[in-house]
Protein backbone atom coordinates (compact mmCIF):
# COMPACT_ATOMS: atom_id res chain seq x y z
CA UNK A 1 0.00 0.00 0.00
CA UNK A 2 1.76 3.59 -1.08
CA UNK A 3 1.66 6.38 1.03
CA UNK A 4 -0.95 7.67 -1.55
CA UNK A 5 -3.54 4.82 -0.96
CA UNK A 6 -3.05 5.46 2.95
CA UNK A 7 -3.94 9.22 2.46
CA UNK A 8 -6.92 8.34 0.10
CA UNK A 9 -8.35 5.32 1.84
CA UNK A 10 -8.58 6.32 5.14
CA UNK A 11 -11.39 8.25 7.08
CA UNK A 12 -10.91 11.79 7.76
CA UNK A 13 -10.86 12.08 11.60
CA UNK A 14 -11.14 15.72 11.19
CA UNK A 15 -14.18 17.97 11.03
CA UNK A 16 -14.33 18.98 7.39
CA UNK A 17 -14.77 23.04 7.79
CA UNK A 18 -11.94 24.64 10.88
CA UNK A 19 -10.91 27.72 11.06
CA UNK A 20 -6.89 27.00 10.01
CA UNK A 21 -6.14 29.98 7.58
CA UNK A 22 -5.83 29.42 3.87
CA UNK A 23 -2.44 26.73 3.38
CA UNK A 24 -2.01 25.72 6.70
CA UNK A 25 0.81 23.22 7.71
CA UNK A 26 -0.24 22.49 11.12
CA UNK A 27 -3.45 21.41 9.68
CA UNK A 28 -2.24 19.41 6.84
CA UNK A 29 0.20 17.76 9.57
CA UNK A 30 -2.79 17.38 11.64
CA UNK A 31 -5.32 15.68 9.25
CA UNK A 32 -2.29 13.51 8.03
CA UNK A 33 -1.57 12.37 11.38
CA UNK A 34 -4.83 10.88 12.19
CA UNK A 35 -5.33 9.54 8.77
CA UNK A 36 -2.49 7.10 9.83
CA UNK A 37 -3.01 6.76 13.30
CA UNK A 38 -6.89 5.90 12.79
CA UNK A 39 -10.01 5.55 15.11
CA UNK A 40 -8.17 3.52 18.27
CA UNK A 41 -6.33 6.84 18.91
CA UNK A 42 -6.28 9.08 22.07
CA UNK A 43 -4.96 12.69 20.78
CA UNK A 44 -3.87 15.34 23.76
CA UNK A 45 -3.62 18.93 21.74
CA UNK A 46 -2.25 21.65 24.08
CA UNK A 47 -3.57 25.68 23.66
CA UNK A 48 -1.87 26.76 20.27
CA UNK A 49 -3.42 27.06 16.74
CA UNK A 50 -4.93 23.83 16.09
CA UNK A 51 -6.75 23.71 19.70
CA UNK A 52 -7.97 26.91 18.38
CA UNK A 53 -9.22 26.58 15.19
CA UNK A 54 -11.70 24.44 16.66
CA UNK A 55 -10.60 20.73 16.88
CA UNK A 56 -11.16 20.49 20.56
CA UNK A 57 -14.63 22.03 20.34
CA UNK A 58 -16.71 24.41 21.98
CA UNK A 59 -19.31 24.06 24.96
CA UNK A 60 -19.88 19.79 23.80
CA UNK A 61 -19.22 19.86 20.10
CA UNK A 62 -16.02 18.59 19.09
CA UNK A 63 -13.55 19.14 16.04
CA UNK A 64 -12.38 15.33 15.75
CA UNK A 65 -14.00 11.95 15.53
CA UNK A 66 -11.65 10.36 18.30
CA UNK A 67 -11.44 11.67 22.55
CA UNK A 68 -9.43 14.83 22.41
CA UNK A 69 -8.09 16.43 25.84
CA UNK A 70 -7.44 19.89 25.58
CA UNK A 71 -4.70 20.06 28.12
CA UNK A 72 -2.81 23.35 29.67
CA UNK A 73 0.24 24.93 27.79
CA UNK A 74 3.12 22.97 29.84
CA UNK A 75 1.74 19.98 30.67
CA UNK A 76 1.01 17.83 27.50
CA UNK A 77 3.38 15.15 28.21
CA UNK A 78 2.93 14.81 31.95
CA UNK A 79 -0.99 14.50 31.09
CA UNK A 80 -0.73 11.96 28.44
CA UNK A 81 1.61 10.21 30.59
CA UNK A 82 -1.29 9.76 33.27
CA UNK A 83 -3.45 8.69 30.40
CA UNK A 84 -1.28 6.09 28.62
CA UNK A 85 -0.23 4.49 32.01
CA UNK A 86 -3.81 3.87 32.75
CA UNK A 87 -4.55 2.45 29.56
CA UNK A 88 -1.62 0.11 29.61
CA UNK A 89 -2.78 -0.79 32.87
CA UNK A 90 -6.20 -1.96 31.66
CA UNK A 91 -4.49 -3.98 28.97
CA UNK A 92 -5.67 -1.88 26.24
CA UNK A 93 -2.22 -1.27 24.59
CA UNK A 94 -3.34 -1.29 20.96
CA UNK A 95 -4.21 2.36 21.55
CA UNK A 96 -2.68 4.89 19.57
CA UNK A 97 -1.54 7.77 22.24
CA UNK A 98 -1.06 11.08 20.79
CA UNK A 99 0.15 14.21 21.76
CA UNK A 100 0.25 17.13 18.85
CA UNK A 101 1.43 20.39 20.21
CA UNK A 102 3.05 23.53 18.57
CA UNK A 103 6.64 23.96 18.59
CA UNK A 104 5.31 27.14 21.64
CA UNK A 105 4.04 24.26 23.81
CA UNK A 106 7.02 21.22 23.29
CA UNK A 107 10.19 23.90 23.38
CA UNK A 108 9.05 26.66 25.76
CA UNK A 109 6.21 25.95 28.22
CA UNK A 110 6.05 22.25 27.78
CA UNK A 111 9.27 20.93 28.02
CA UNK A 112 9.94 20.03 31.50
CA UNK A 113 7.27 17.75 31.22
CA UNK A 114 8.01 16.79 27.69
CA UNK A 115 11.61 15.98 28.60
CA UNK A 116 10.38 14.16 31.55
CA UNK A 117 7.99 12.01 29.85
CA UNK A 118 10.52 11.08 27.56
CA UNK A 119 13.14 9.92 30.17
CA UNK A 120 10.78 7.72 31.78
CA UNK A 121 10.09 6.41 28.11
CA UNK A 122 6.03 6.80 28.69
CA UNK A 123 4.10 5.00 25.72
CA UNK A 124 3.19 7.43 23.41
CA UNK A 125 3.89 9.42 20.42
CA UNK A 126 4.71 12.97 20.57
CA UNK A 127 4.49 14.99 17.50
CA UNK A 128 5.36 19.01 17.37
CA UNK A 129 4.60 20.96 14.01
CA UNK A 130 6.97 23.87 14.41
CA UNK A 131 6.10 26.92 13.12
CA UNK A 132 8.85 29.01 14.89
CA UNK A 133 6.68 30.85 16.91
CA UNK A 134 4.03 31.43 18.77
CA UNK A 135 1.41 31.59 15.91
CA UNK A 136 -1.97 31.48 17.02
CA UNK A 137 -1.98 34.17 19.53
CA UNK A 138 -0.01 36.96 16.81
CA UNK A 139 3.77 35.78 16.18
CA UNK A 140 5.37 36.45 19.41
CA UNK A 141 8.92 34.68 19.64
CA UNK A 142 9.53 31.37 20.53
CA UNK A 143 12.79 29.47 21.04
CA UNK A 144 12.41 27.30 17.77
CA UNK A 145 12.44 31.31 15.73
CA UNK A 146 15.50 31.34 13.89
CA UNK A 147 17.72 34.33 14.30
CA UNK A 148 17.24 37.29 12.13
CA UNK A 149 13.32 36.43 11.94
CA UNK A 150 10.86 39.44 12.66
CA UNK A 151 8.29 38.69 15.20
CA UNK A 152 5.80 40.79 16.99
CA UNK A 153 8.22 40.37 20.18
CA UNK A 154 11.31 41.08 18.57
CA UNK A 155 10.75 44.03 15.90
CA UNK A 156 12.70 45.57 13.52
CA UNK A 157 14.03 48.36 14.38
CA UNK A 158 16.98 50.63 15.14
CA UNK A 159 17.87 48.29 18.37
CA UNK A 160 17.28 44.71 17.27
CA UNK A 161 17.26 43.65 13.95
CA UNK A 162 14.32 40.52 14.61
CA UNK A 163 15.38 37.91 16.96
CA UNK A 164 19.07 38.46 18.01
CA UNK A 165 19.58 34.80 18.99
CA UNK A 166 19.42 31.55 17.47
CA UNK A 167 17.10 29.26 17.78
CA UNK A 168 17.17 25.96 20.16
CA UNK A 169 17.44 22.29 17.59
CA UNK A 170 14.86 20.60 19.82
CA UNK A 171 14.94 17.02 17.64
CA UNK A 172 19.26 16.99 18.49
CA UNK A 173 18.21 17.87 22.44
CA UNK A 174 15.22 14.84 22.28
CA UNK A 175 17.51 12.65 20.61
CA UNK A 176 19.79 12.79 23.62
CA UNK A 177 17.05 11.37 25.61
CA UNK A 178 17.37 7.97 24.75
CA UNK A 179 13.98 7.91 23.01
CA UNK A 180 12.84 4.95 21.08
CA UNK A 181 12.44 7.14 17.86
CA UNK A 182 13.09 10.55 17.44
CA UNK A 183 12.69 11.98 13.80
CA UNK A 184 12.05 15.33 11.96
CA UNK A 185 9.82 15.42 8.57
CA UNK A 186 8.61 18.15 6.48
CA UNK A 187 5.11 18.12 4.89
CA UNK A 188 7.26 18.57 1.24
CA UNK A 189 8.39 15.26 1.23
CA UNK A 190 4.80 13.31 2.45
CA UNK A 191 5.80 9.79 1.51
CA UNK A 192 8.79 10.23 4.29
CA UNK A 193 6.75 11.85 6.59
CA UNK A 194 3.63 9.14 6.93
CA UNK A 195 6.63 6.37 6.92
CA UNK A 196 7.71 8.46 10.34
CA UNK A 197 4.35 8.71 11.61
CA UNK A 198 3.94 5.07 10.93
CA UNK A 199 7.34 4.21 12.40
CA UNK A 200 6.37 6.73 15.37
CA UNK A 201 3.46 4.99 16.40
CA UNK A 202 4.82 1.36 16.29
CA UNK A 203 7.72 2.87 18.14
CA UNK A 204 5.00 4.35 21.12
CA UNK A 205 4.05 0.53 21.85
CA UNK A 206 7.46 -0.09 23.33
CA UNK A 207 8.57 3.64 24.47
CA UNK A 208 8.69 7.35 23.80
CA UNK A 209 9.06 8.67 20.17
CA UNK A 210 9.17 12.14 19.17
CA UNK A 211 8.77 13.65 15.83
CA UNK A 212 9.17 17.58 14.67
CA UNK A 213 7.75 18.65 11.60
CA UNK A 214 8.43 21.43 9.78
CA UNK A 215 5.58 23.98 9.54
CA UNK A 216 5.22 26.47 7.45
CA UNK A 217 2.78 29.11 8.45
CA UNK A 218 1.76 31.70 5.65
CA UNK A 219 -0.30 34.10 8.12
CA UNK A 220 3.06 34.63 10.23
CA UNK A 221 5.51 34.21 7.92
CA UNK A 222 4.08 36.60 5.24
CA UNK A 223 4.50 34.43 2.01
CA UNK A 224 1.77 33.03 0.01
CA UNK A 225 -0.57 30.33 0.89
CA UNK A 226 -0.01 28.53 -2.10
CA UNK A 227 3.57 28.46 -2.06
CA UNK A 228 3.54 26.60 1.56
CA UNK A 229 4.69 23.03 0.05
CA UNK A 230 7.08 25.17 -1.58
CA UNK A 231 8.54 26.35 1.41
CA UNK A 232 8.90 23.46 2.95
CA UNK A 233 10.59 21.91 0.20
CA UNK A 234 13.32 24.63 0.49
CA UNK A 235 13.98 24.89 4.06
CA UNK A 236 15.16 20.99 3.21
CA UNK A 237 16.92 22.29 -0.06
CA UNK A 238 18.91 24.83 1.92
CA UNK A 239 19.80 22.27 5.42
CA UNK A 240 17.64 24.99 7.19
CA UNK A 241 15.75 21.89 7.80
CA UNK A 242 16.86 18.60 8.26
CA UNK A 243 15.34 15.49 7.81
CA UNK A 244 17.10 12.60 9.59
CA UNK A 245 15.93 9.69 12.34
CA UNK A 246 17.03 8.30 15.39
CA UNK A 247 15.79 4.65 15.39
CA UNK A 248 17.16 3.10 18.70
CA UNK A 249 20.18 5.27 18.98
CA UNK A 250 20.82 4.48 15.00
CA UNK A 251 21.03 8.16 13.25
CA UNK A 252 20.10 8.00 9.52
CA UNK A 253 19.76 11.15 7.19
CA UNK A 254 16.08 10.10 5.54
CA UNK A 255 16.04 12.65 2.42
CA UNK A 256 19.86 13.17 0.90
CA UNK A 257 19.85 16.86 -0.07
CA UNK A 258 22.38 16.19 -3.06
CA UNK A 259 21.59 19.49 -5.07
CA UNK A 260 21.69 22.07 -1.95
CA UNK A 261 20.37 25.38 -2.79
CA UNK A 262 21.82 28.86 -1.11
CA UNK A 263 19.49 30.21 1.74
CA UNK A 264 18.77 33.11 -0.10
CA UNK A 265 16.59 31.03 -2.19
CA UNK A 266 15.09 29.92 0.96
CA UNK A 267 14.61 33.18 2.50
CA UNK A 268 13.62 35.06 -0.28
CA UNK A 269 9.10 34.23 -0.78
CA UNK A 270 9.47 34.62 3.82
CA UNK A 271 9.41 38.57 4.26
CA UNK A 272 9.61 38.10 8.06
CA UNK A 273 13.42 37.55 7.06
CA UNK A 274 12.64 40.67 3.84
CA UNK A 275 14.39 43.14 6.37
CA UNK A 276 17.53 40.90 6.58
CA UNK A 277 20.86 41.69 4.92
CA UNK A 278 24.18 39.66 3.52
CA UNK A 279 25.31 39.66 6.78
CA UNK A 280 22.23 38.37 9.12
CA UNK A 281 21.68 35.46 6.18
CA UNK A 282 25.68 34.42 6.53
CA UNK A 283 24.76 34.38 10.30
CA UNK A 284 22.18 32.40 9.97
CA UNK A 285 23.86 29.92 7.50
CA UNK A 286 27.19 29.55 10.05
CA UNK A 287 24.48 28.32 12.27
CA UNK A 288 23.12 25.89 9.64
CA UNK A 289 26.48 24.42 8.31
CA UNK A 290 26.77 23.95 12.59
CA UNK A 291 23.91 21.77 12.78
CA UNK A 292 25.07 19.83 9.51
CA UNK A 293 28.43 19.19 10.57
CA UNK A 294 26.73 17.61 13.79
CA UNK A 295 25.00 15.80 11.75
CA UNK A 296 26.87 14.54 9.73
CA UNK A 297 29.21 13.24 13.00
CA UNK A 298 26.42 11.59 15.03
CA UNK A 299 25.34 9.74 11.21
CA UNK A 300 29.47 8.46 11.62
CA UNK B 1 -26.39 20.04 30.65
CA UNK B 2 -27.57 16.60 29.68
CA UNK B 3 -25.43 13.39 31.24
CA UNK B 4 -22.25 12.43 28.63
CA UNK B 5 -21.23 8.97 28.19
CA UNK B 6 -17.84 9.86 28.00
CA UNK B 7 -15.85 12.52 29.67
CA UNK B 8 -13.64 14.22 26.73
CA UNK B 9 -16.41 15.06 23.95
CA UNK B 10 -16.28 12.54 21.17
CA UNK B 11 -17.40 15.02 17.95
CA UNK B 12 -19.36 12.08 16.45
CA UNK B 13 -22.56 13.52 17.02
CA UNK B 14 -22.29 17.53 17.99
CA UNK B 15 -19.34 17.58 15.48
CA UNK B 16 -17.93 21.38 14.88
CA UNK B 17 -17.62 22.65 10.87
CA UNK B 18 -17.02 25.75 9.84
CA UNK B 19 -18.67 26.83 6.40
CA UNK B 20 -15.17 27.40 4.82
CA UNK B 21 -16.04 26.85 1.07
CA UNK B 22 -17.02 30.67 2.03
CA UNK B 23 -13.60 31.83 2.13
CA UNK B 24 -12.67 30.86 -1.04
CA UNK B 25 -11.63 33.69 -3.85
CA UNK B 26 -10.50 31.56 -6.18
CA UNK B 27 -11.54 28.07 -6.69
CA UNK B 28 -9.23 25.94 -8.03
CA UNK B 29 -10.09 23.33 -11.51
CA UNK B 30 -8.95 20.32 -12.78
CA UNK B 31 -7.95 19.99 -16.35
CA UNK B 32 -8.74 15.85 -17.14
CA UNK B 33 -6.71 16.55 -20.36
CA UNK B 34 -3.66 17.13 -18.42
CA UNK B 35 -4.44 15.41 -15.72
CA UNK B 36 -2.15 12.07 -14.86
CA UNK B 37 -3.49 10.59 -11.92
CA UNK B 38 -0.82 10.67 -10.29
CA UNK B 39 -2.48 11.63 -6.72
CA UNK B 40 0.18 14.69 -5.69
CA UNK B 41 -2.75 17.17 -4.83
CA UNK B 42 -4.54 14.81 -3.07
CA UNK B 43 -1.64 14.20 -0.75
CA UNK B 44 -0.56 17.90 -0.34
CA UNK B 45 -3.78 19.47 0.40
CA UNK B 46 -4.15 20.77 4.05
CA UNK B 47 -8.64 20.35 3.97
CA UNK B 48 -8.71 16.97 2.32
CA UNK B 49 -10.85 18.03 -0.41
CA UNK B 50 -9.49 16.41 -3.43
CA UNK B 51 -10.95 12.68 -3.00
CA UNK B 52 -10.42 9.68 -4.79
CA UNK B 53 -13.05 7.48 -6.76
CA UNK B 54 -12.06 4.16 -7.48
CA UNK B 55 -8.28 3.27 -7.60
CA UNK B 56 -7.46 6.05 -10.05
CA UNK B 57 -9.69 8.96 -10.04
CA UNK B 58 -9.13 11.74 -8.44
CA UNK B 59 -11.37 14.97 -8.51
CA UNK B 60 -11.91 18.10 -5.96
CA UNK B 61 -14.86 18.46 -3.86
CA UNK B 62 -15.74 22.50 -3.13
CA UNK B 63 -17.71 21.62 -0.02
CA UNK B 64 -15.17 22.94 2.28
CA UNK B 65 -12.09 23.87 -0.29
CA UNK B 66 -10.59 27.34 1.11
CA UNK B 67 -9.21 28.22 -2.56
CA UNK B 68 -5.23 28.22 -0.78
CA UNK B 69 -3.80 27.56 -4.12
CA UNK B 70 -1.45 24.87 -3.33
CA UNK B 71 -2.93 21.99 -5.21
CA UNK B 72 -1.99 24.50 -8.71
CA UNK B 73 0.95 25.51 -7.67
CA UNK B 74 1.98 21.38 -6.85
CA UNK B 75 0.53 19.79 -9.93
CA UNK B 76 3.53 18.04 -11.69
CA UNK B 77 1.78 18.85 -15.19
CA UNK B 78 0.14 22.28 -13.88
CA UNK B 79 -3.28 20.53 -14.57
CA UNK B 80 -5.17 22.71 -12.11
CA UNK B 81 -6.08 25.91 -12.65
CA UNK B 82 -7.44 28.56 -9.85
CA UNK B 83 -10.34 30.61 -11.23
CA UNK B 84 -11.39 33.27 -9.90
CA UNK B 85 -14.72 33.08 -7.42
CA UNK B 86 -17.94 35.33 -8.63
CA UNK B 87 -16.10 36.25 -12.00
CA UNK B 88 -17.76 35.42 -15.23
Amino acid sequence: MSYIDTIADNKDLVTPGMSACHGCGGELILRRLLKVAGPNTVICIPPGCMAGAGVVGWSFDNGLKVPVHITLLDNTAAFLSGVTNIYQRQGRTDVNMVAMAGDGATADCGFQSLSGAAERGEKMLYVCYDNEGYMNTGFQRSSTTNRGSRTSTTPVGSVIPGKPQHSKNLPYIMAMHNAEYVATASPAYMKDMIEKIEKGLAASKNGFAYLHIFSPCPTGWLHGPEVSIDVSRKAVQSDYFQLFEVDKGVWRQTVANKKPITLKEFVGPLKKYGHCSDADIAALQENIDARKSFLQKMIG
Amino acid sequence: MSKREFITPIGEEGIYILDTASWRAARPVMNKDKCIECGICLTMCPVNAILREGPKKYFISYDYCKGCGICAYECPKKAIDMVKEGGE
